[in-house]
């Protein structure tokens, strides 16, 4: 697909911020060893925390990966005009994985070939609604707290939609 | 059974189109009564990508096999593992295809080659293509992982909960729009605002400043604005991050409130 940002610039992304921290890590542990082996055991506490459901959320990746594809995702957007076609974006919100710049091209054609701004608004807000990372989620909050915030987050990204669609068509 | 021909024009009569991605129309024929229809491909006019567009109608529209002059390999790959046949080198009116391709003459025209993945090959490359997919979502999603935790790790043998909460004062407005603001500040993997609310809750920040940190991480991008802006237009990203801010907020209060209940 056109929209993938070079591969040498994405690595060099998602390292430049690890890289950085462990830098600190060296300056820290030349000056107060005793404070860097504590930020140490702290981070291993965290890591150990998060370990099992880190593996649950790599085997929900790879099932999400077996049943949807991008294309078939995107297929659900902007189709439909109405409540059917707002549901539609909301689920392709929940079930859309991967950084967001690689939707901004898809969303960019899909709105120049009609589809609303509450579908797109839609879209972008149910995103925060994360499957595969809802093992990470219980863990930390548990479930009584997901269900309700997973609730909320629905609607407001409903909510969202509703407001960006009627400001957006007032000015137009 | 349903396929879809590139066209150069709205009927049966028309050229089959040369291109799959940009051809001007797609008819979609029904192969039981030979009923058609012609679409508008949305894609015509572009002429950057690789039929993406072309792609999401034919998928959409439940195509069980696509006859094209040319398709390029992505909108192949794209098309056989949504199960559709692709059918490239085609020639001819679109009439004339369709009849050859319905008594099966089609397929044995030299120059035209069909792509489908089947059985046990489709289930072997689908799973092999899933797998690899998810390994690289994962793995890209580690190292940042990690740097967050690390960072968490520091902060906490230098923080104290004093200092903290000199930040976080209590008060559920200010801590509210606090966490709002770090979570709008801040962006990527959502697996990332998780640890750091959880870990936030542990100093004894309120379950207010979490959730809008939480929320608005995904749902408002000041670092993602330009690119937000340039995709879908100024005034949609302002409206939208402006309203997901404020609504960030309001969902915290409420979330919080009914777990209180």
């Amino acid at each position: 697909m056109s929209n993938k940002i070079p591969r040498k610039q994405s690595i060099m992304r998602i390292i430049y911020f690890p890289a950085s921290v462990i830098a600190v890590y060296g300056i820290i542990f030349a000056f107060m060893p005793e404070r860097a082996f504590l930020a140490i055991k702290s981070s291993g506490i965290i890591f150990s925390n998060i370990i099992i459901p880190l593996f649950l959320v790599f085997i929900l990746i790879i099932v999400l990966n077996l049943f949807l594809k991008p294309t078939y995702i995107a297929s659900f957007l902007g189709k439909e005009a109405g409540i059917k076609g707002i549901i539609l974006s909301m689920t392709a919100g929940i079930i859309s994985t991967g950084p967001i710049y690689v939707w901004y091209p898809i969303l960019k054609e899909l709105k120049e070939k009609g589809a609303g701004s509450s579908s797109i608004a839609v879209f972008l807000n149910s995103r925060a609604i994360k499957p595969f990372l809802l093992p990470i989620m219980i863990s930390y909050f548990g479930c009584l707290y997901v269900a309700i915030l997973t609730v909320f987050t629905i609607t407001g990204s409903l909510v969202a939609g509703y407001i960006v669609g009627a400001l957006m068509e007032k000015k137009t | 059974m349903k396929i879809a021909v590139s066209a150069d024009g709205p009927d049966l009569n028309a050229k089959v189109g040369f291109r799959f991605g940009t051809s001007k129309y797609f008819i979609i024929i029904d192969q039981d009564t030979m009923d058609f229809e012609a679409i508008a491909n949305p894609g015509a006019s572009t002429y950057q990508g690789s039929g993406v567009q072309a792609v999401v109608l034919v998928i959409s529209k439940k195509i069980d096999t696509v006859l094209t002059g040319y398709c390029s390999p992505i909108a192949i790959s794209h098309l056989t593992v949504n199960g559709i046949q692709v059918l490239s080198g085609v020639k001819g009116t679109v009439g004339e295809v369709a009849r050859m391709y319905k008594k099966g003459k089609l397929q044995r025209q030299p120059g035209v080659e069909s792509r489908l993945e089947t059985g046990a090959n489709k289930i072997e490359r689908t799973l092999i293509h899933a797998l690899k997919n998810s390994a690289n979502q994962f793995i890209r999603l580690l190292p940042v992982l990690t740097g967050v935790v690390l960072l968490i790790g520091l902060f906490s043998s230098f923080m104290s909960k004093e200092l903290l909460s000199s930040v976080f004062s209590g008060n559920i407005v200010t801590d509210t729009l606090l966490g709002a603001c770090l979570g709008s500040i801040f962006a990527g993997n959502p697996i990332n605002s998780y640890i750091i609310g959880g870990e936030l809750l542990e100093y004894g920040i309120s379950l207010f400043a979490v959730t809008a940190l939480i929320i608005s991480w995904v749902t408002v991008g000041i670092v993602q604005l330009p690119a937000e802006m340039a995709a879908l237009g100024r005034r949609f990203a302002l409206v939208r991050n402006t309203v997901s801010f404020a609504l960030a907020l309001v969902i915290a209060i409420l979330t919080v409130a009914v777990i209180g209940v």
